[in-house]
């Protein structure tokens, strides 16, 4: 007898109907597993036999025949478990439930029990798109399924329940829908409360968020670059549930997604300098993994100690910063992974760290500190707006009872700018955005700017490349004053974040 | 340009790249430096003894090829080097006084600048902000009634340029020969001193740096300048050897003040404590030649940026301190601060500090 069933499978974001079809046959007992199956997927026949063993059901001693359809792509992982089983249930007559429309998605245990998959998310929005509306899926796997509106997701604890639920022996009711609150639950671990000091670095990173600039913080070993950085999750506007869930689709392809089902905070990832290109941008053998930059989707991406980092690693930032998404080509397809991140960068000042510093001597010579600098290229710096010194804090500083400002009041005036800039492009953008077209249009300066600017550039030995960053910038600090032309102190202000530039 | 046989003959000796000690060892069997080619070869076992057997067989060969020195000097005039020897009129007087005066000054840019009054201005690699910024105005100050006569190291070196490449009365003596100009820390810099100034070596231009021709090329700069200047120096600086040879040539030496135990001015402490006065302005300088050189009054501040600025005092400032003192924020602060950075009123140290120059 022939059985087709339903699965998906996952290529790059997106899922893809695959037809399980088992033939079962007289002769010698044998299992064929065809349609381009990876090691994973052919190993599923040991669990599946296993399986059904231990739900007792039979596992027919014949010739079985099963096929992935369509062939031609590569399936991969252990998703398709319980689609082969249901199959073979329904091909030898144990299962008679009609299963016409069902999508069938999980991992077998040997006992029978379902195992959550990775990528449930992202294939049921795509299946949702296609038409189907039903689905059974691991319980574990039931958070995830809650936000999305609109299907019927049976969550079952293992094969038998699949099977008494089909039968209608034991029908289980739907995964309730659920509403997302944008910015309840998420709790961010660091708030701005408790970094003492550093006005000058907190008024940058707040400038940086309501612009959606990049930010390079530069500064001594333990001056709280980190800390700093980690906090700027915390003062970014809430994410709205479009973007929720694509962050959560990247999340849930990756396998990293937590029990919470959705991921409602911004992502924060902090990959170690010895991180490679391909863990940066995704890759893999034959299907393609998302890399850090688009887990850091929609959140921030902490490059510390930024010239430790491989140069071609750090250059092949460059495009992704530029376009917002990555397209990674392997032998097995192309896949773009979207990659909309802020970039934070911290690094030492010089080799020794302590340029400076008040109560330390710094003991390299001009240079090597511009050799040191160099390692971080110029284009790639060119897509950092606003860079500002980290100090060292006094330790009265550090021990004062001085009630510093919490994220959330810092939030809320991200959020005031943001609103100013939605209005002005009439969409999710940002002033980091701007190309030329809208610099000329909505940054105009006075000609007192322009003297200024032009005094700048002369006196501070400013790279002309350095131009329409600081507008930028100016632009996004005079939308936080609220004001609609950018006056002179605007221009100084951004000036005044092209540390870089002006410090040797 | 048109050399004396004395000044072609001295050339010609110094093209094999000889010790100084050597050459004047050399220069010390002969009447006039000419003798040394015309009767090269009555004396060439004494001349072999000094120079060794290789290279006395490398002046024998030159001798006997016509075209030998004839392409020296057409490669230097090539490359734009004019060649002011011990004979020439060029040659500084001051210079001669000094101990071991170089036999030739080979010389890139603006020549007249050797016949002006030259005071020299010295510093350390390590040369704090404050003190750079300092040094390059007290340079644009002094360069209207002297040459600047400095190195071509960073720090102290570099802002002594800064401050009179502007005016062109700038001469950087160089602690190699021409040929390694490009490849030199501060190449592109230099070639702008040779654009609007002067650079000056006693070396051939094959010569590389050495170890050794850096204290050799400061006797140089003390012995061109009526005064130095040393803006910062560590205990174990070079800028001391400039001092030193200053004071043996009777030149006035003039140091900036350091706080105890900055070791970036150790040595300039030292220097006062010895002999060198103290110098915190152009005027402690302009007095002690007689001269006065006003500073012109660059420009007006804005009452905010007169409030921010009378918070300094000699010490740089944290920003925090200065937001203290003037009861306003940071961030209210920073286009007020980048204002005067660009009045060249304030310079930043680095780490969010602030000081004036």
């Amino acid at each position: 007898m022939l059985s087709k069933v339903t699965s998906f499978a996952l290529v790059g974001l997106d899922g893809v109907p695959v037809t399980a079809e088992t033939d079962i046959n007289n002769g010698i007992p044998a299992y064929e597993l065809v349609g381009l199956p990876d090691a994973a997927v052919k190993e599923s026949r040991e669990r599946v036999r296993s399986a059904l063993k231990n739900s007792g059901r039979k596992f027919p001693l014949q010739k079985i025949t099963v096929n992935l359809a369509p062939a031609d792509i590569k399936k991969e992982g252990s998703a398709f478990d319980l689609a082969i089983a249901v199959g073979i249930l329904k091909a030898t007559g144990q299962l008679k439930a009609d299963c016409e429309g069902i999508v069938f998605l999980g991992e077998l245990a040997l006992d029978g029990a379902l195992r959550p998959a990775t990528g449930i998310l992202p294939l049921l929005i795509s299946a949702k798109a296609a038409g189907y509306k039903t689905f059974i899926i691991p319980a574990g796997n039931a958070a995830e399924a809650a936000y999305i509106e609109g299907i019927e997701a049976i969550a079952a604890e293992n094969l038998s329940a699949v099977m008494d639920h089909l039968s209608g022996l034991k029908p289980l009711s739907p995964v309730p829908v659920r509403a997302y609150e944008r910015g309840v639950k998420g709790e961010y671990k660091f708030d701005m409360a408790y970094v003492k000091g550093q006005a000058t670095a907190k008024r940058a990173l707040e400038v940086a968020v309501a612009g959606g600039h990049n930010i390079l913080l530069i500064g001594p070993p333990g001056t709280g670059k980190t800390m700093l950085a980690r906090c700027i999750p915390g003062i970014m506007p809430d994410m709205t549930f479009e973007e929720a869930l694509e962050v959560t689709k990247i999340h849930s392809v990756a396998g990293i997604l937590g029990a919470g089902g959705i991921v409602d905070i911004r992502p924060f990832r902090s990959p170690h300098h010895t991180a490679t290109t391909v863990s940066m941008c995704g890759g893999g053998t034959r299907t393609v993994k998302p890399g850090e930059i688009s887990l850091a989707h929609h959140g921030v991406l902490f490059l510390d100690e930024m010239p430790e980092y491989h140069r071609s690693t750090l250059e092949a930032l460059r495009q992704p910063l530029e376009d917002g998404v990555i397209t990674v080509t392997r032998s097995g397809g192309a896949v773009t992974f979207p990659a909309n991140f802020m970039l934070c960068a911290s690094m030492n000042p010089c080799p020794c760290g302590n340029y400076g510093s008040a109560d330390r001597v710094c003991t390299c010579t001009p240079a090597a500190i511009r050799k040191y600098r160099a390692r971080v290229s110029g284009p790639l710096l060119d897509r950092i707006d606003i860079q500002v010194e980290v100090d060292t804090v006094k330790y009265e500083d550090l021990a004062g009872a001085a009630l510093e400002e919490n994220s959330a009041a810092v939030k809320k005036r991200v959020e005031r700018a943001r609103e100013v800039q939605r209005a002005r492009f009439s969409g999710p953008l940002t002033n980091s955005d701007m190309g030329e077209r809208e610099l000329k249009k909505f940054c105009l300066l006075s000609r007192e700017c322009e003297e200024i600017l032009r005094m700048s550039f002369e006196s501070l030995k400013l790279s002309a490349r350095a131009r329409s960053r600081i507008i930028k910038v100016a632009r996004t600090i005079a939308d936080m004053a609220e004001s609609e032309r950018i006056c002179p102190e605007h221009i100084l202000e951004a000036v005044s974040y092209r540390k870089y530039d002006n410090m040797s | 340009m048109g050399y004396t046989k004395e000044e072609k003959a001295m050339i010609w000796l110094d093209s094999f790249l000889l010790d100084y000690a050597k050459k004047a060892a050399v220069l010390k069997m002969f009447r006039d430096p000419y003798a040394a080619v015309s009767r090269f070869f009555e004396k060439e076992r004494e001349i072999g003894a000094v120079v060794g057997e290789e290279m006395l067989e490398k002046m024998r060969a030159s001798l006997y090829d016509a075209a030998y020195l004839q392409g020296v000097l057409s490669a230097y005039e090539r490359a734009g080097i004019a060649c002011v020897t011990c004979f020439s009129e060029d040659y500084p007087e001051a210079l001669r006084a000094a101990d071991e005066p170089p036999f030739i000054l080979y010389c890139k840019g603006n020549l007249a600048l050797l016949h002006e009054r030259k005071f020299a201005i010295v510093g350390s690699r390590r040369t704090p902000p404050q003190a750079a910024k300092r040094a390059e105005r007290i340079a644009q100050g002094l360069s209207r009634a002297f040459v600047i006569v400095t190195g071509h190291a960073d720090g102290g070196d570099t802002a002594a340029i800064a401050g009179a490449l502007e005016s062109g009365r700038i001469i950087c003596v160089l602690a190699f020969g021409f040929s390694h100009l490009s490849s030199a820390e501060n190449g592109k810099l230099l070639e702008r001193v040779a654009e609007r100034g002067l650079l000056v070596t006693e070396y051939a231009p094959a010569q590389s740096a050495r170890k050794y021709t850096f204290p050799a090329r400061n006797r140089i700069i003390a012995g061109l300048a009526e005064g130095v200047l040393v803006v910062s120096g560590g205990e174990k600086s070079g800028t001391r050897i400039t001092a030193r040879y200053a004071y043996d040539f009777g030149r006035d030496v003039f140091a900036f003040p350091y706080a105890i135990g900055d070791p970036m001015g150790a040595g300039c402490n030292q220097l006062i404590k010895d002999y060198a006065k103290l110098t915190e302005d152009l005027v402690d300088i302009t007095s002690v030649f007689g001269i006065n050189l006003t500073e012109k009054e660059s420009e007006t501040l804005s009452s905010a940026e007169q409030q921010v600025y009378d918070c300094f005092g000699g010490a740089p400032l944290h920003i925090s301190e200065i937001a203290a003192k003037t009861g306003k924020k940071e961030h209210e602060l920073s286009p007020v601060l980048i204002m005067l950075a660009m009045k060249k009123k304030l310079v930043s140290c680095g780490g969010n500090r602030w000081a004036k120059t």
